[in-house]
């Protein structure tokens, strides 16, 4: 029974407390604020073609042999990566919490389309999630999903494997 | 004792009928459906219940546990609509709150409400219904706890209904919880009693909070930050959540 008690009044003073930070001002009128820069578009997407393209480090390492200027470029640029993921991420968190201009103008009908928009938002969540993982662990130049090399050896024929990517293009390794 | 629950469940009574008429005249009824619905069904279920008391008192119990139940799981019906209001602004997270509600209800209704019910064997039928009813309520304080959180981690920002709505569900089931609780661990005779008194004070204290945070409409809810880049509408909403994935998209094809 005790246990239950406590849970009633730690749910209650949890609640309490949520509702004080959570609770809009009835009188207070807000002119609309700077409008955010919006990370998914533009110049700023064609950074990530340079920042995770390969062919710097391989050009440093193989045609001018500095393998050592070669892994600080790679760690610079792992750096870089996982900034503009993280970047991307913040972008997107403040696209899912820009609020529309009246929650009247949307019908019930459109159930769908709200699911729809909610699985683009916990798939991008997981996908994100997961490169981020996968660059901060791998590097920036690593494939996000397993060569699968071992799977030749199977006798899988039918899974062709991307051959290994010419200079300058922009394939993951 | 029983006259106090007779009055207290009384008071509770006439505050439903007056904010059930007041959601009507200000058409709240027709922004807050589930909650109309809900609030509709437990009226009717509350005048039934009196009208068996005075006219047939010994059906009574039986038609009250039969209400009791079928609350349970109405109540549920609540739930839906905070989960519905909190992110009602946010057109990609519109479904988020019924989603968690949704998967938490499921989940804990597997794996710890059900085992109540089928797993007592030889338990008395009292212990095992207030058992259920306890779970259950702790089931919606967990969804109400991780709403609350969700609201708070979108910066979503409650309007006096909703956060009515969510404060009278929540005083309701702690007190609940706790008197539900006491009345397992007391017995039929006074933890009875205890429920008798402690279950309507519970409706009646969660009624006066809706009946003040549901008394007049909110202002509109406006946009604090909304790109023109994005519009107004879930199809440009839509369209960016779409860009975002296939720009990340890109990056499974390499």
């Amino acid at each position: 029974m005790f246990i239950y008690t406590a849970i009633a009044v730690l749910f209650l003073l949890l609640v309490l407390g949520s509702i004080r930070k959570t609770r809009r001002p009835e009188t207070e009128e807000r002119p609309p604020e700077a409008l955010h820069v919006n990370a998914a578009g533009g110049r700023w997407l064609e950074l990530s073609e340079r920042i995770f393209d390969p062919a710097d480090a391989r050009w440093l390492s193989d045609e001018l042999a500095f393998p050592h200027l070669a892994a600080t470029l790679t760690r610079a640029r792992k750096q870089m990566a996982v900034r503009w993921l993280e970047t991307l991420r913040s972008s997107f968190d403040e696209l899912v919490r820009t609020p529309a201009l009246n929650a009247d103008e949307f019908p019930g009908s459109d159930a769908h389309i709200g699911w729809r928009m909610l699985w683009l938002t916990f798939r991008f969540k997981i996908l994100i999630s997961y490169a981020l993982f996968v660059v901060k662990t791998l590097g920036p130049y690593h494939r996000l999903i397993p060569a699968g090399t071992w799977l030749s050896s199977l006798g899988a024929n039918k899974l062709v494997l991307r051959p290994a990517a010419p200079a300058h293009s922009r394939v993951w390794r | 004792m029983h006259i106090l629950g007779v009055v207290v469940s009384l008071v509770g009574f006439l505050l439903e009928g007056a904010l059930l008429a007041r959601l009507v005249a200000t058409r709240l009824a027709k922004s807050f459906p589930l909650y109309f619905s809900y609030l509709g069904y437990s009226f009717c279920g509350f005048l039934g219940l009196y009208l068996i008391y005075w006219l047939r008192p010994r059906l009574y119990p039986t038609a009250y546990w039969m209400f009791y139940l079928v609350s349970i799981l109405a109540e549920f019906a609540v739930l839906a609509e905070i989960s519905d209001q909190i992110f009602r602004l946010y057109p990609a997270l519109r479904k988020l709150g019924r989603a968690i509600t949704i998967a938490i209800s499921a989940g804990l209704g597997a794996i710890y409400v059900l085992p109540s019910i089928f797993g007592g064997e030889g338990e008395p039928r009292y212990a095992a219904i207030l058992d259920f009813a306890l779970r259950t309520a702790v089931t919606k304080a967990i969804v109400v706890v991780v709403l609350f959180y969700l609201a708070r981690h979108y910066r979503s920002e409650l309007d006096r209904n909703v956060a009515g709505l969510m404060l009278g569900f929540s005083i309701y089931l702690a007190m609940l919880i706790a008197a539900l609780a006491a009345g397992k661990l007391l017995g039929p005779s006074v933890g009875g009693s205890t429920l008798w008194v402690m279950a309507p004070l519970a409706t009646t204290l969660c009624q006066a909070v809706w009946t003040y945070a549901l008394w007049e409409k909110a202002p509109a809810r406006y946009s604090k930050a909304t790109s023109p880049a994005l519009g107004a509408d879930s199809e440009a909403v839509a369209l960016e959540l779409r860009r975002f994935n296939n720009e990340l998209s890109k990056f499974w094809q390499r």
